[in-house]
């Protein structure tokens, strides 16, 4: 076989190969480049009281943050996960649990909270700062944050099946107990 | 009596003039963040949409984007700097067109590279029929068979008579 020949295979099965990984890869994996940075600040009002929240006085703590909408469908199916997942941690000193609410009219996202329950603190995203500043694509997305504030974990949708009980089990869990992260 | 209403005017209206100078350079300045401001934009990826830029996008989230650039700019960053702070926050994916670094390189040359490897196996490949065609011109007719030369020959005879 001439040189040439042995390229143009190598090629086209490169080609393939790419073609191959872009038709069964997961769509949702667009590649993060905030883990293992320090996470932004967020503050802003809560959306319920009104009251300024900010991450900076909870310096030391596991931080979840959980960007919803209220016209975001997956956000609904999600929605009793991050009140299980509350009710599971929050009696452990060292964890809070935060949503910011994303792109989303003030009342309706009162009356998304009101009709489906909550049991932690949101905070309105009024400039889309937050957001931005946290490089997020759309709602749902969750990030980890360690007890030195750095970003441990993302995941881009509901949180719900397998994604809960690795929130829960591989990363929240192991992160409280100041075990290795991730935990095989 | 005109040149002291000259001398009392003369000033009022400089003075007059000052706020007004100032808002032309305010004005002037605003529009130059403005063009600054597109510029940057477009080069940047509207997130929640298909590949339009958040200079096109209508989306919300690119109206935000557009105002957080603006801002940056007037608190004296350079475009360099406000692409690096979007580059730090989504990644390559928030470009438009991927940077001239590293691996990105093969994504800028790769399709030149294919075009001139294309072209190279179309001139060698059209180079060799050319060869061969003119050889097999070249080359004596195959000899004809006894059986058939000799009809051939009635034939031509027969015609003749």
């Amino acid at each position: 076989m001439k040189t040439w020949h042995f390229i143009l295979v190598i090629m086209v099965a490169g080609l393939l190969a790419l073609f191959y990984k872009g038709l069964w890869g997961d769509p949702r994996a667009i590649p993060t480049v905030l883990i293992g940075t320090q996470a932004p600040i967020v503050s802003g009002p809560e959306v319920r009281t009104g009251e300024m929240i900010s991450t900076s006085r909870f310096q030391g703590k596991v931080i979840l943050i959980n960007f919803w909408a209220s016209w975001c469908l997956e956000c609904r199916t999600e929605h009793e996960n991050l009140l299980a997942l509350s009710r599971r941690f929050s009696s452990n000193p060292d964890f809070v649990m935060l949503g910011i609410n994303y792109q989303d009219r003030e009342e309706d996202a009162r009356q998304y909270l009101q009709v489906n329950g909550s049991n932690f603190d949101h905070v309105r995203d009024l400039k889309g700062m937050i957001s931005i500043d946290y490089g997020v694509y759309g709602v749902p997305e969750t990030f980890v944050i360690d007890q030195q504030g750095v970003i441990r974990y993302k995941y881009v949708g509901p949180i719900v099946g397998q994604a809960y009980s690795y929130l829960t089990e591989s990363v929240l869990q192991p992160l409280l107990e100041r075990r290795p992260f991730p935990s095989s | 009596m005109k040149k002291t209403l000259i001398i009392t005017i003369l000033p009022l209206i400089l003075l007059a003039s000052i706020p007004l100078s100032r808002s032309m350079a305010a004005t002037v300045q605003e529009e130059q963040i403005d063009l600054q401001m597109r510029d940057i934009a477009k080069t940047l990826r509207c997130t929640i949409c298909q590949n339009e830029s958040i200079w096109e996008s209508q989306a919300e989230l690119a109206h935000q984007m557009r105002e957080i650039i603006k801002e940056r700019l007037v608190k004296g960053e350079s475009p360099d700097q406000i692409r690096a702070y979007f580059l730090s926050r989504y990644g390559d994916y928030i470009l438009l067109a991927p940077q001239k670094s590293g691996l990105n390189w093969l994504l800028w040359a790769g399709p030149f590279a294919l075009l001139a490897a294309g072209g190279l196996f179309l001139y060698r490949t059209l180079a060799r029929w050319v060869v061969q065609a003119a050889a097999e011109k070249q080359e004596a007719p195959p000899p004809i068979d006894e059986h058939l030369r000799k009809r051939i020959e009635a034939e031509l005879h027969s015609r003749e008579d």
